[in-house]
Parts: structure tokens; C-alpha cells; sequence
């Protein structure tokens, strides 16, 4: 199994007040796969996504990502792990601002310690299979949201991570611009069998998953295959 | 490269912001520069004075001298000592003096006072006395019955040009021995020390008041260069031997110039402190104020494989380069500042009074010396660096879960 997650649970300290994200959840992923996890607000979603993409330690239970239990690594090689072996799309995008679209992605390479030439190279590949070739030399804030989501994405994959997460991916983009989003996803999961997990409402993105999760109230109420559109 | 580049972009952001903070740090730093140039450029002014006025850079005496003033400890052998001296290529000019304590008095009022003869001649190689006589004139080689005067003397004992003085004072032969003298001139030399306690004769007629002959108290010697005091006084203590005779350089002399030294020194050090926490805090505000502003920001960072080490590498550089700015401009600033000071003076006139306490010029010549530009800069460094240590820190030690989803 790719990612492997135990009994895992989430409690967060609310002030004085314990609250509980998850409750005991276990999941299996395989490698490959294209998994949307859904549900209402306050699910457990975006905590139970951001468990198994190693940026948070559970309170309760074990993750494994090829055998090897990553809820127990330190602070440093859980970094370490998230450079080299996932990509993440975050709510907002979150590009850095003060850098243009292409040295946001190149930074992840740089983080890997790849030269100058060779990032600056890749970088723009990939900018350029995305569709933003020739805006890669705008800040963010210069760029539309849809422009921005896909420099988020080819952020998020130009290392060629295994696990690609995305949370709430669609919701800032209107429908077409949406559909192409999961359309760039979906050939990148074909292509270079990347293993993709997301966390969405969106009904579009929803349809369009190998694999639905849905949760509530911290709880993995139900787990099916879907017939996938391409 | 990228993250200078990053943290240079970052620093952009907001402008405003870097600037004051880089004029903060501009400004602290010309300002310690020119302090530092004031006192720099004081000191030397006092050690100048000192030397130019009275002591010259070295003087020979017979042991215990300098210390009782007694009379009778004169110069054993002079001529030897005086053609060792001369043979020694660091020495520039020579003169010889005769001083004791005495009584300056008039019908009406006396002082107790310190005399001193001097070669006329020789004694103008040496001191910049003649310049200071502010009524009269200086005094004449063969003028046996002329008397130098300071003003504050003059005044307190109400004394003006051609007036008659006694002078009284212990022979070698333990007598009481007294001459009149003409006041020929009046000198100001902005030292309360020497305007008010010392006297000036020719140095014939200090010797025969005193019963002294050819003799003398006192070999004052001028080197081509100060920085050659201390070998001078190397071969001093060889060649002359150090039982007969005491040498000792301008600064033992007159100690009060470098203890003035070590006491700005403590102050100007105070006050780099206090401009240092200051700047340092005004640095650690704007980092923090930044780190602040893009918490979600670094939170992704984070997320995305940023280490904590490379954090605090990032933010260390936003304030190194912020600290740079800053110091480039302090540097230029206070140089040009300094310098310009340097060159037309800052005028003191109104408080000649209490400049005068302390061998210091009226006029002051602000001074540019390195060493202490260097230490200025230094210490800004390590001590801005240490406190930008706290943000980078607090920055570094964000989870990136908490930061991502901060709001």
C-alpha cells in the first residue's frame, strides 16, 4: 500500500477546550490512484489531508507512506520527506508574492539544491505545459486566479513528487476554469502515475475522482470507487 | 543567490518601512562616526596642546624632580646628556629650562606660582608660547628683568604691562633669594593651568636667582614624530641610565589628558550602546512586523520543504541586508559629516571657561580615525545580528500547519 493511515485522530487545543478533527480514521491509498475526500465544513478533510501529507502529527495512531511510519519522524525529516516526495496546492494558492511565476517554481528546485540553469529550464517546461509560458515572468498578483492556480500546480508537481495534495482546489475558480484544472490533474495522473489526493466540496471535481472518501464530523462515513470521466 | 534575491524582495515590500529602518540605522551610525570624530579630533587637540604648550614630547630630569620641584636636583653632567640627546636622529629640536615653585607679588597681592626659565630662542623652536602673548611681547634673549605672565595670573592679582613683580623663591644654597621683574608680556593660551599658575622668565636670570650657574632642571625635547616617543625612551633608559636621571614622555607629565581620554572613551562606549539597542530594536520591529505579514506565507514555505534552518538564513539576510543599507549610508554620511567638521571646525567660544579646565582647543577639529569607524561598525553588526536572531528564530520554529491556515 502507498500511504497506509492507522486509527489516526486529531485533537486540537482550543483555548482551554480540547477539539476533535478526526476520530480514529483509517484509510488506505494506492499508488496511482486519484482520491477526492469530501464532506461538509469541520469534516476532518483539510486535517486529514494535511496528516497524511506529513505537514501535522496525528494525536492518535500511525501514518505509513511505503512502509515506513512517518507520524513518528522529526520535525526535520518530515521537511525533508515533504520536499523530495510530495506536492501541495493550497487553499488560495499561496504563491510567494514577491517572486514571479516561474521562480515560484522554481523554488522548490532550488530547495533540492539543483542548479541554476537546470531549474530555470525545468521551471519553464513546465510553465509552458501548463499554459502560462508566456506570463512567467509576472508577479502573482498580476496573473488571474485561474493563471495563479496553475502556477500553484506546477509548483506543486515540477519535482516530480509521488503524492500530490490539493485542498480545495476549485473553489475560488469558476467552472470552466475549474474543469481545466482537473482536466490538467487528471492527464498528469495518467502520464506520470503521480498519486493525487484533494479535498474538495465541489460536486465538478467530485465526479471527475477515481475514488470518493467522504467524511463527517471527523469520521470516514463512507468510501467508494467511482466510474471515472476523463 | 535565490535567497538573497528573495530576501532583497522581500525588504521591497514595503518601502517605507526599509527605509526608516535603513535611516535609522544610517542616521545612528553617522552620529556615532561624528562622536566619535569629536572626540577623536579633541584628544588630539589636547595632546597637541599640551605638547606644543608646555611639555614638548619628552623631558629629562634628574630622579625625583619632576615629582618635589626641589632646587637643588639638577641636571648631573647636562653636556653629556645634551650631545647624547642631539646625536639620537628621532630628536628634532632641544631646549633646556630651569623650574622651581616661587612667590609672584606686588605691594598689594602675591601668588604662589611655578617658574620657569627659559632659552628665548629655543624655547620658540619647541612651544608655541610667543603665540599665545596677547599683550606685550615675548621675551628677549638678553631681558634678565623681563616677565612672562598669564592673564587669569594678571587679573587676579592685578598685574598690566611694564608693572614691577618680585619673585621669591628657594636658592640652591637653601637661601631666600628675590629679584623685580618687568611684566614685558601677557599671555592666553586657553589652559587655566598654565594662565594662571605659571610665570615665565629667560633662563640666565632663573639660573642666577637660584644660584644654579650653568645648570638646569629640565632637557624638554621635540622628536620629528610622536609615534617615536616610545623607542626614544628604549634608548633613553640604555644609554642615559635610568638612577640619575627620570625621562618621561608629554602624557606622564601632564596624566590628565589620558585619563580625559579613557573618560570620553567610557561615555562615547555608553552611548554606542544606547544607539546600538536602539537601532537594534528599530530592526527587530520591522523583521517582526514582516514576518507577521506573511505568516501564511512562510507557512508554505515550510510546507513546501523550506527547512528551519533555511528560514533563519532568510530572515538573517533581510536584516543583514537592511543593516548593510544602513551602514553604507551611516559611513558615507558620518565621513562626509566628519570630515567637513574637520575641516572648518566647530566653534566652542562661548565656553572657553570650561574647555579651558582640560588643555582643550576652543575651536574643535572633528577626526576621522579608522579604528574606532571599524569597532562602530562591528559592534552594530553583532549586536543587530544578535537581536535579528529573535525573529528568525520565532519565524523558524512556526508550524506550518498553524501558519498556513493563520488568519
Amino acid at each position: 500500500m502507498f500511504i497506509k493511515a492507522e486509527n489516526i485522530s486529531k485533537v486540537f487545543q482550543d483555548r482551554s477546550l480540547p477539539v476533535t478533527a478526526l476520530k480514529a480514521v483509517s484509510v488506505d491509498i494506492e499508488e496511482g490512484s486519484f482520491t477526492v475526500l469530501c464532506g461538509p465544513s469541520g469534516s476532518g478533510k483539510t486535517t486529514l489531508l494535511n496528516l497524511l501529507g506529513c505537514l501535522d502529527r496525528p494525536s492518535g495512531g500511525r501514518v505509513f507512506l511505503r512502509g515506513e511510519e512517518i507520524s513518528a519522524l522529526s520535525q526535520e525529516k518530515l521537511t525533508r520527506y515533504r520536499l523530495r516526495k510530495i506536492g501541495f496546492v493550497f487553499p488560495d494558492f499561496n504563491l510567494i508574492p514577491t517572486l514571479s511565476a516561474v521562480e515560484n517554481v522554481e523554488y522548490v528546485l532550488w530547495l533540492q539544491g539543483i542548479s541554476g540553469t537546470e531549474r530555470r529550464k525545468r521551471a519553464a517546461a513546465i510553465c509552458e505545459r501548463f499554459g502560462i509560458g508566456a506570463l512567467i515572468h509576472r508577479r502573482p498578483r498580476e496573473l488571474s486566479r485561474g493563471q495563479q492556480q496553475r502556477v500553484a500546480v506546477a509548483r506543486a508537481i515540477v519535482h516530480k513528487p509521488e503524492l500530490v495534495l490539493g485542498d480545495e482546489l476549485t473553489s475560488n475558480l469558476d467552472h470552466k476554469t475549474g474543469s481545466e484544472l482537473m482536466g490538467f490533474l487528471k492527464e498528469l495522473n495518467r502520464e506520470e502515475k503521480m498519486t493525487f489526493i484533494y479535498a474538495t466540496h465541489d460536486p465538478v471535481m467530485i465526479e471527475r475522482a477515481g475514488r470518493v472518501i467522504r467524511m463527517q464530523d471527523g469520521e470516514v462515513v463512507s468510501d467508494e470507487k467511482t466510474r471515472v470521466h476523463a | 543567490m535565490f535567497l538573497f534575491k528573495l530576501a532583497f524582495l522581500n525588504i521591497t515590500r514595503n518601502v517605507r518601512r526599509s527605509l526608516i529602518t535603513v535611516m535609522a540605522v544610517g542616521v545612528g551610525l553617522a552620529a556615532l562616526i561624528f562622536l566619535w570624530g569629536f572626540n577623536d579630533g579633541t584628544i588630539e587637540q589636547m595632546r597637541e596642546n599640551v605638547i606644543r604648550l608646555f611639555t614638548g614630547h619628552v623631558q629629562i630630569h634628574a630622579r625625583g624632580f619632576e615629582k618635589s620641584l626641589s632646587p637643588e636636583l639638577f641636571l648631573a653632567q647636562r653636556e653629556k646628556v645634551l650631545i647624547d640627546v642631539a646625536a639620537n636622529p628621532a630628536v628634532s629640536r632641544i631646549t633646556e629650562r630651569v623650574k622651581c615653585e616661587a612667590l609672584v607679588g606686588t605691594s598689594e597681592n602675591s601668588r604662589g606660582v611655578l617658574l620657569v626659565g627659559v632659552d628665548p630662542e629655543r624655547e620658540r623652536q619647541i612651544t608655541d608660547l610667543e603665540d599665545h602673548i596677547e599683550a606685550g611681547r615675548y621675551l628677549e634673549p638678553d631681558g634678565n628683568r623681563e616677565i612672562l605672565v598669564g592673564d587669569r595670573l594678571a587679573k587676579k592679582i592685578g598685574l598690566d604691562l611694564d608693572d614691577k613683580v618680585v619673585v621669591m623663591t628657594q636658592a640652591m644654597d637653601g637661601t631666600l633669594a628675590g629679584y623685580a621683574y618687568r611684566v614685558k608680556g601677557i599671555f592666553h593660551t586657553g589652559s587655566q593651568q598654565i594662565d594662571e599658575v605659571s610665570v615665565y622668565i629667560t633662563l640666565a636670570s632663573a639660573q642666577e636667582l637660584l644660584g644654579l650657574g650653568e645648570d638646569v632642571h629640565e632637557i624638554v625635547i621635540q622628536l620629528s614624530d610622536r609615534k617615536g616617543i616610545e623607542p626614544f625612551l628604549e634608548w633613553a633608559k640604555i644609554s642615559l641610565g635610568s638612577e640619575k636621571y627620570e625621562v618621561l614622555k608629554w602624557n606622564e607629565l601632564i596624566p590628565e589628558v589620558d585619563q580625559w581620554t579613557q573618560w570620553a572613551e567610557a561615555v562615547i562606549g555608553t552611548i554606542l550602546i544606547a544607539v546600538m539597542v536602539v537601532i537594534g530594536v528599530s530592526i527587530m520591529n520591522t523583521v517582526l512586523m514582516s514576518i507577521y505579514e506573511r505568516t501564511r506565507e512562510l507557512g508554505v514555505m515550510m510546507a513546501i520543504g523550506t527547512s528551519p534552518s533555511q528560514i533563519v538564513q532568510l530572515i538573517l539576510l533581510e536584516t543583514l541586508i537592511l543593516e548593510g543599507l544602513g551602514i553604507i549610508l551611516g559611513l558615507v554620511g558620518g565621513y562626509l559629516v566628519t570630515i567637513y567638521f574637520g575641516e572648518v571646525g566647530i566653534s566652542f567660544h562661548g565656553v572657553e571657561e570650561a574647555f579651558s579646565r582640560s588643555y582643550m582647543s576652543t575651536v574643535v577639529f572633528t577626526k576621522v580615525e579608522w579604528p574606532h569607524v571599524v569597532q562602530s561598525v562591528i559592534t552594530l553588526i553583532l549586536l543587530t545580528s544578535f537581536i535579528g536572531l529573535y525573529p528568525a528564530w520565532k519565524a523558524s520554529r512556526m508550524e506550518p500547519v498553524k501558519a498556513i491556515y493563520y488568519s
